[in-house]
């Protein structure tokens, strides 16, 4: 219950809805070497395309 | 209302109620209407109540570039593999967008933020930058399509920049999520002018139940265009911006884990809409395709409206040019509010929409921001603008598997998620899309990377 407006009114959030819950942090997730290893592999192959597209964009520009 | 225990990212009950923000006391007064539509058996009500962040991602994503890289399809090769290509790429966004909107749910917290929390600053910052550039491209791209379609009606570049920051600023003025969501369905139904568009040009139904029903003819010429193509239909439909978007918004509008059966209802729903369209837009360009493609380089070669017109007549490039400003609009709305979300679960800022302006000065200056930088650029004269919409896409395409990999790793993870992790089908489906769409964005970089440094 909460009031508003000088009303009494129900709450019908969850606990875990409610801003003072979805605002404290969670816990770091513990990743293995492999999923690390992984995960920086992607991110590398997803610099290299980019830069190859935007590349691509820009030489189309001057051609 | 589901207890607590019903969701597992629940933590250990408090001793007495906190206090409720503004922002929850917002939310509260949208879910009381849920519960008494549940409560009175009221579905329709019910379901009208929950359907948005699934119909505004799809429909978004139906946007100015994804429009015009349709047509130009349809112009390229007609009707042929390219429309069943298009359905499956909507599957493969169900089979991502329901993860999306599971994971928001279920946890009410935006996907920027999980990242951030989850697996450290430096992923959640790669994912929110690489957001932030591919979104101020796209913002572009949807100025641009909002442009094509006003140029068609004479009017300038400046009236095209001027409305897209008008409409989001009156959109993001109301300080409630859901003005602000239906404000946006409203204008987002009007993406059916391309399905009137194609249905004005006298398709041949015959042709395009045979290309549903055998996927072809399959297109032939030249390999880089197909591969331009192919890579821009499925950035056309799976972007990172729908990932972050559709769970920030379900946790805006404070769905919960009771919700996700209307919550699916709505992602399917916005996918056959947003194939429904698609594929008009690109039944429309094939018009133009037995026309050779004749009068599309206007307007730096986005002049689809005026070769409609020239070639099915005035309604017809009328109705398309208001579909692209639709297109553009709805997608400079939703496109920005996802850059507003993503930079405020970064910085820890307040992020919703039910906050005022001054509560949540992140977020919606980062909305209002993007969507101005944007219209800045679109004034710059010689723009090439149908390069322009189409690498937008591919750039999103090239980016997707980064964004996928960690939503699959969020839906997978058990601390989380609860009974409500992905099962194993749900995995095979989520991977092979990341591994279709890493190969199509890797096939089209490559062999345009190796042609413009004249290598083959």
């Amino acid at each position: 219950m909460y009031e508003r407006d000088g009303e009494i009114l129900d709450n019908y959030l969850e606990a875990d809805q409610l801003w003072s819950e979805t605002s404290r942090p969670l816990p770091r997730a513990r990743l293995g070497r492999a999923a690390t290893a992984g995960l920086w592999a992607l991110r590398v192959f997803a610099i290299v395309l980019s830069a190859m597209v935007i590349y691509v964009f820009f030489s189309q520009l001057g051609g | 209302m589901s207890g607590p225990a019903s969701s597992p990212a629940a933590r250990a009950p408090l001793a007495a109620p906190p206090p409720l923000s503004h922002e929850d006391e917002d939310r509260s007064a949208d879910r009381s209407r849920v519960f008494a539509a549940r409560r009175g058996n009221r579905r329709w009500l019910l379901l009208w109540l929950l359907l948005g962040p699934g119909i505004l991602a799809m429909l978004g994503e139906n946007d100015g570039p994804s429009m015009i890289s349709y047509t130009t399809t349809g112009a390229t090769y007609g009707l042929g593999a390219f429309l069943p290509f298009t359905l499956l790429t909507f599957a493969m966004a169900v089979v991502c967008q329901e993860m999306v909107m599971r994971v928001g749910a279920v946890t009410h917290r935006g996907y920027g933020e999980l990242v951030l929390q989850r697996f450290g600053r430096l992923w959640g910052w790669f994912n929110a930058v690489d957001l932030v550039f591919t979104n101020v491209i796209t913002l572009v791209a949807e100025f641009v399509a909002i442009r094509v379609g006003l140029a068609y009606f004479h009017l300038p570049a400046g009236v095209a920049a001027a409305l897209g920051v008008v409409l989001v600023l009156y959109t993001i003025s109301g300080g409630r999520y859901w003005r602000w969501e239906r404000i946006v369905l409203g204008l987002a139904i009007f993406n059916g002018l391309f399905l009137v568009a194609a249905l004005l040009t006298g398709p041949r139904w015959g042709a395009v139940g045979h290309a549903l029903l055998t996927a072809s003819p399959f297109p032939g010429g030249s390999l880089s265009t197909l591969l331009l193509l192919v890579a821009s239909t499925v950035g056309a439909t799976v972007t990172p911006w729908m990932i972050f978007f559709q769970q920030s918004a379900s946790a805006d509008k404070g769905l919960t884990p009771d919700d996700l059966r209307h919550g699916r209802y709505d992602t399917v729903a916005g996918a056959v809409l947003a194939a429904l369209f698609g594929c008009g837009a690109m039944i429309a360009g094939a018009a133009l395709a037995t026309h050779n493609g004749a009068g599309i380089q206007g307007l730096a070669g986005a002049g689809f409206p005026g070769a409609l017109s020239h070639v099915s007549g005035h309604a017809v490039g009328a109705i398309f040019a208001l579909g692209l400003i639709e297109a553009g609009a709805v997608a400079v709305l939703t496109i920005s509010a996802s850059t507003g979300y993503a930079v405020g679960e970064c910085i820890g800022a307040p992020h919703s929409m039910n906050y005022s302006a001054r509560g949540a000065a992140v977020f919606y200056g980062a909305n209002f921001g993007a969507a101005a930088i944007a219209a800045g650029i679109i004034l710059i004269p010689g723009a090439p603008l149908l390069s322009i919409a189409l690498n937008a896409n591919v750039l999103a395409t090239v980016l997707l598997p980064v964004a996928l990999v960690f939503l699959i790793m969020l839906a997978n993870d058990r601390m989380l998620m609860g009974r409500f992790a992905n099962g194993r089908r749900h995995n095979v489906a989520a991977i092979t899309i990341v591994a279709f769409v890493a190969l199509c964005g890797t096939a089209y970089a490559v062999d345009a990377f190796l042609k413009a440094v004249h290598l083959v």
